[in-house]
């Protein structure tokens, strides 16, 4: 190829990569929702802190959705990037700066003007504001991000290393008022600036709501931002609705007949448990609610074992073979779970990757399906064997093959899927001991490294594996069974490091599914947690409300609040 | 013994045997989960064939028609039920599905097998721990009244103390100074310590009270200035008086614990699953949509409300007449 | 009597206050006894989780703390709450006493206007329907869990359309707080009820069988002459000697109820702040219970001197 063509191949594909970036604002999913009218939404918990900086609970990121609004928004349903408050972005070739346009004539809900000083004001108090959770969020591979702001209206993002993620970090970042929260950070009291003894006035917001009113344990009101930037298709004005109430309900039993009654008209949890499917059915049938499939869910519960190494003797060097892990995940029958704990709306998984995660999503790289006959095998080469006949099996030194699994209590999906994998493990001859505990306590035991193997669930947003590090990487807080490693202690785990590292960075979307898939394989190879479902997330609401995007990842509906709408108002109580 | 007491005594009677048989009547073991069984419904024996004859008592097996939806059908035939076979009292040739005569849990258990073999545990539990709390409510409530001045106020306020003390916070320090595995024996001695525990301050702070008013009045004070003993005065005047306060306390201490082992399962003061207890089987009601669509998950309040009843007879009084004249 | 009285309530007024001091203490001592706090490895690093216990001062002797909080409490300041940051825990308390004082006063009134002629009734012994009805809605009642009742009535309140679903809004006039209350009011005060008949039953069931009523009766008094007179006289004796512990319990508030109706109340702070391990709530809310506590059974004492004058004098 001359060197002319290559010019021209080159700024073709720049002028590709460049257009490819400019998009119109994201339109609202239908057209002609009426605006106005109130919605009333359930929560099960409140924030402590309404800054999303000082307060990571699901009830402080309803918040934050509802009132601050970000650079650029991932939008959930379609998993791609949009812009927001930034109107268009350019990349670097090498990925590694990302220059924002920010959009012109934004003002906060008070009337102040919105200005790169209040981006580079957020990164600020990210990282350097004492209290802040959401430091590790907006960092690339563990580092900072170099941030500037040529101008009112520009901010550039410079990445330490190549971040293939780029932009879809700032969707971790909900833009904070300079104008109004710098002396706080300045004397060190921004941690309690916003904070429900504070008054509400002073929180000021880019996003679509403004909390008006907050009654302690009950509810929370907020009410249209006048001020807000976001218009739909049709250039209307967002949101549509004028008020939006929040009560609080901690119990599902009340807040799902609340539901059924018409007193709220969604769930902030949206999704409805298995057992009340067939009561919200016939609910829908007579047109008293709607049901919406939301897809799989993102976030599946996970069993991992404690992989720490032991100091001193080891009682049973058998719970920290690879062979043990694998044959757990031979005799568990991943699709009994899915029928009897979710009543079968839910998918059989092998790894943290489901179905939703789009791409990243291999079917085939776990080697250890539902196989009694190989997991005996496997167990029997780890040294455990029914040595007396006596249906339990024991280990070289004649002691019975047993181990614990802790979980919080009064989760009940949780609690049942273990009690099926205690049962099916008997049939295995492994006993398996459960032992419900608060979240404090299975917490400590956790980070103490006391405990045979852990049931848990968490709660991700993020499809791309970039965005949880603190997950694969044996040095991440996340790493669940074996956290905070300072070099890798296994080979795998290192071949894992590695291979992350490389996917981060590397820039081709084909070779980054590439590596991840290897990842995955050697993940599903050495099985240090297991997976076993991931659920069918259906959602409940009101038929009176119009023009809702359902997603798995809570909150399911709220998430895109600004284009909600009520076609009528609501019944008598 | 009147009509009530008999009806009572039988009552329980009844319970007790059930709990002490669950072997022999129930046709499953309480752990065993029944794949597509989840919330099915009960299967109760009939007699009438659908033909209209009468026949042998049968059960009509069900069939899971939607999981999601929890519906279940008969599958049409009629299974006769079997006396007498493989050490069960009652049971059915399983081919065409299990017998499950007050429906099935939501993890596919057998209701009835865990409602005869929970009564073991709750029940045991339960009036041990009521028994326990009457005897130190007793012993103190009566040191306490009669006494009367320091003692009675210094007891009262330890009874106090406990009453307003919140519990889980000992529950919990308990919990974590216990092992992390328990059995089942550790559990119920640990559930019967602390039910115990906290049930003896209100039977204490009710036993004075009579035994403080009663001790003035006029055939106690007679007693005393014959020169009976206080001992004696206790017994044979003052504690009778106690009995109806203690027998009521007592028949509403017993559904009171049961349904408090239940909660203190989320401290982790549980019984081990998978065993059967009628505090966890009614959490687990809690948990589902049990009034509209499993009413026979609240089985065990059906069973704790027999047993209240058996109490209550048990310990009535024959009915006393009060006009003789009209 | 009047010396005598004064003394009386002041010996109480002092007792009261030391079950306060010492509960208190002993919520405060136990929660930071406990392992575990209201920061959870799951959520926070532990570098934040090390930084945040520095700054409340958990990380100091438990001795030391102990004595932090004593001199607070003597400026009659309860701390802050850790589970609603910034918040005050008297503000807290301030906000729900009064719901639950009133769900607590509204369910008392339900239960002693139900339960106590119940009992009179049952007490008698004979088998009316009036009798056998209600002595099989006691024996229903009591073996109830306290959960499946009030789910029950929310599920009736849901179904008929004819109260709310729980909840209580903050600004209503009369007439809307009564309808909010009516359903937790039955779910607190219908168990209340239960236990109240059963005991004034049983009392009165032996009252009746006392050789004074049996005098009377001999002596040819009318027959409800004798149950009103007498019988009741006695029998409430056993009756009263736990009622104060009813009302106090009441009157700290039932955190079954209040958290099924999500009724704003305390039973429901106290829950969470047990959940949250919030050592500060705790503390408050087991003073105030056990404040609650001494003015039921002070309550409950007064009047039972009032019904055998004897017990009064000889105090």
């Amino acid at each position: 190829m001359t060197t002319t063509r290559k010019h021209l191949l080159f700024l073709g594909v720049l002028l590709l990569i460049g257009g490819g970036c400019r998009k119109a604002p994201a339109p609202a999913t239908t057209t002609g929702p009426v605006r106005g009218g109130e919605l009333v939404a359930s929560l099960r918990s409140e924030p402590a802190n309404y800054n999303r900086y000082f307060d990571s609970s699901a009830a402080a990121d309803v918040v934050a959705l509802l009132t601050q609004a970000r650079l650029v928004r991932v939008n959930r349903a379609t998993d791609t990037p949009e812009p927001a408050l930034a109107e268009r972005w350019e990349s670097s070739p090498d990925g590694r700066l990302q220059t924002l346009k920010l959009r012109n004539g934004v003002t906060f809900s008070d009337g102040a003007p919105f200005t790169s000083a209040d981006v580079l004001f957020s990164f600020a108090v990210a990282y350097d504001a004492p209290g802040s959770q959401l430091g590790e969020s907006v960092m690339a591979a563990g580092q900072r991000l170099e941030v500037t702001a040529p101008d009112a209206t520009t901010v550039v993002v410079r990445f330490p290393a190549a971040f293939a993620p780029g932009v879809r970090i700032l969707d971790n970042l909900p833009i904070l008022p300079r104008h109004t929260l710098e002396p706080a950070l300045r004397n060190g009291t921004i941690r309690k600036a916003w904070t429900p003894s504070s008054p509400l006035g002073d929180m000021a917001g880019l996003g679509p709501f403004v909390l008006t009113e907050h009654v302690a344990g009950q509810r929370m009101v907020f009410s249209r931002n006048a001020h807000y930037w976001r218009r739909d298709q049709t250039q209307n004005p967002l949101p549509y609705l004028d008020r939006l109430v929040i009560e609080v309900i901690p119990d599902q039993n009340a807040e799902a007949l609340r539901l059924e009654s018409g007193a709220t008209d969604l769930m902030s949890n949206a999704d409805i448990r298995p057992d009340d499917y067939a009561r919200f059915k016939r609910l829908a049938d007579q047109g008293r609610l709607t049901l919406l499939d939301a897809g799989v869910g993102l976030d599946p519960n996970v069993l991992w074992f404690n992989l720490k190494p032991q100091s001193g003797k080891d009682p049973r060097p058998w719970l920290r073979r690879k062979e043990f892990r694998q044959a757990v995940s031979c005799g568990i029958d991943r699709q009994a779970i899915v029928n009897t704990v979710y009543l079968g709306a839910a998918v059989p998984i092998f790894g943290p990757i489901t179905p939703r995660h789009g791409a990243w999503y291999s079917s085939d790289v776990s080697p250890y399906p539902h196989d009694p006959a190989r997991a005996r095998r496997l167990l029997a080469a780890a040294g455990l064997t029914d040595r007396n006949g006596d249906g339990q099996l024991e280990d070289g030194s004649g002691n019975p093959v047993r181990f614990s699994v802790l979980l919080q209590k009064d989760i009940t999906i949780r609690e049942r899927t273990v009690a099926l994998l205690q049962e099916q493990l008997r049939g295995l001859g492994v006993t398996l001991d459960i032992v419900g505990l608060d979240l404090g306590s299975v917490g400590k035991r956790w980070v103490t490294g006391d405990y045979d193997s852990i049931f848990h669930g968490f709660q991700a947003s993020a499809t791309d594996p970039a965005m949880n590090l603190d997950f694969w990487l044996s040095s991440g807080t996340n790493h669940f069974w074996n956290p905070g490693q300072p070099k890798p202690t296994t080979d795998w785990e290192a071949r894992i490091d590695g291979l992350m590292r490389q996917q981060v960075q590397a820039q081709d979307p084909a070779e980054r599914q590439r590596l991840f898939r290897e990842v995955q394989q050697v993940f599903g190879e050495h099985v240090p947690a297991l997976y076993f479902v991931a659920p069918k997330v259906t959602i409940a609401l009101n038929p009176r409300v119009v023009n809702p995007t359902p997603v798995p990842q809570i909150p399911q509906l709220l998430w895109s609040a600004d284009t909600l709408a009520v076609s009528r108002p609501r019944g008598p109580q | 013994m009147t009509r009530s007491r008999a009806a009572g005594a039988s009552l329980l009677l009844l319970l007790v045997v059930s709990s002490i048989g669950a072997p022999v009547l129930t046709p499953h073991s309480p752990l065993r989960q029944f794949p597509d069984f989840e919330n099915a419904p009960p299967m109760w024996p009939h007699l009438i064939s659908a033909n209209g004859s009468v026949r042998r008592p049968f059960i009509r097996p069900l069939r899971m028609v939607d999981r999601l939806e929890r519906r279940f059908a008969p599958s049409g035939i009629e299974v006769p039920i079997l006396w007498f076979r493989d050490g069960a009292l009652w049971s059915i040739d399983e081919t065409d599905g299990p017998w499950l005569p007050l429906g099935a849990d939501p993890l596919g258990r057998d209701v009835f097998s865990r409602l005869l073999y929970g009564a073991r545990l709750s029940l045991s539990v339960a009036l041990m721990a009521s028994l326990a709390a009457l005897l130190i409510g007793i012993v103190v409530g009566g040191l306490a009244g009669f006494a009367g001045g320091r003692v009675d106020t210094a007891l009262m306020a330890l009874a106090d103390f406990i009453l307003v003390l919140p519990a889980i916070f000992v529950v919990l320090s308990l919990r974590a100074a216990m092992p992390l595995v328990l059995s089942v024996s550790q559990v119920f001695w640990t559930l019967t310590l602390v039910l115990a525990a906290s049930g003896w301050p209100v039977v204490a702070r009710g036993v004075r009270g009579v035994v403080s008013a009663e001790r003035r009045k006029e055939y106690a004070e007679a007693a005393k200035s014959v020169g009976a003993s206080p001992w004696r005065i206790l017994q044979r005047h003052l504690l009778p008086a106690t009995t109806g306060l203690l027998l009521s306390l007592e028949t509403m201490m017993v559904p009171a614990f049961v349904v408090a082992e239940g909660t203190l399962t989320l401290v982790g003061l549980g019984f081990p699953v998978p065993a059967a207890s009628w505090g966890s089987m009614l959490r687990d009601a809690w948990q589902g949509s049990a009034f509209t669509d499993a009413p026979w998950l609240l089985a065990p309040a059906g069973a704790l409300a027999l047993t209240v009843l058996a109490m209550q007879l048990l310990g009535s009084t024959a009915p006393q007449t009060v006009e003789p004249s009209k | 009597m009047a010396p005598h009285f004064r003394s009386f309530i002041l010996r109480r007024l002092a007792a009261a206050a030391g079950l306060v001091f010492v509960v208190s203490s002993a919520a405060v001592v136990l929660a930071r006894l406990t392992p575990g706090d209201h920061l959870s490895e799951f959520e926070l690093s532990p570098a934040q989780i090390a930084a945040e216990r520095h700054r409340l001062g958990l990380d100091r002797p438990l001795f030391a703390q102990y004595v932090d909080w004593l001199g607070r409490l003597a400026r009659l300041d309860l701390g802050e709450s850790t589970r609603y940051p910034g918040r005050s825990v008297a503000g807290l308390i301030g906000e729900r006493v009064g719901n639950t004082l009133m769900l607590g006063i509204a369910a008392l009134v339900l239960a002693t206007l139900i339960g106590i002629p119940l009992g009179v009734i049952t007490g008698r012994g004979r088998a009316d329907p009036i009798s056998v009805a209600a002595r099989g809605g006691s024996v229903l009642l009591l073996a109830l869990p306290p959960v499946v009742l009030s789910l029950g009535l929310l599920f009736v309140a849901s179904r008929t359309g004819w109260f709310p679903v729980g909840g209580l809004p903050p600004d209503g006039d009369a007439a809307t707080i009564v309808r909010y209350l009516a359903m937790p009011v039955l779910s607190l005060g219908l168990p209340v009820a239960a236990t109240l008949e059963r005991l004034q039953s049983r009392a009165m069931a032996d009252a009746l069988r006392h050789p004074s009523v049996r005098a009377a009766r001999a002596r040819g008094i009318s027959g409800t002459r004798v149950i009103w007179r007498h019988a009741l006289r006695l029998s409430l004796t056993p009756v009263l000697a736990v009622y104060g512990v009813i009302t106090g319990t009441l009157m700290s508030g039932s955190f079954v109820v209040e958290y099924v109706m999500t009724w704003p109340g305390l039973g429901r702070l106290l829950y969470d702040g047990l959940i949250a391990r919030d050592a500060n709530i705790v503390a408050g809310c087991a003073a105030t219970g056990a404040a609650f506590l001494a003015v039921g059974i002070f309550a409950a004492d007064a009047a039972l001197a009032a019904a055998d004058p004897r017990v009064a004098e000889a105090r």
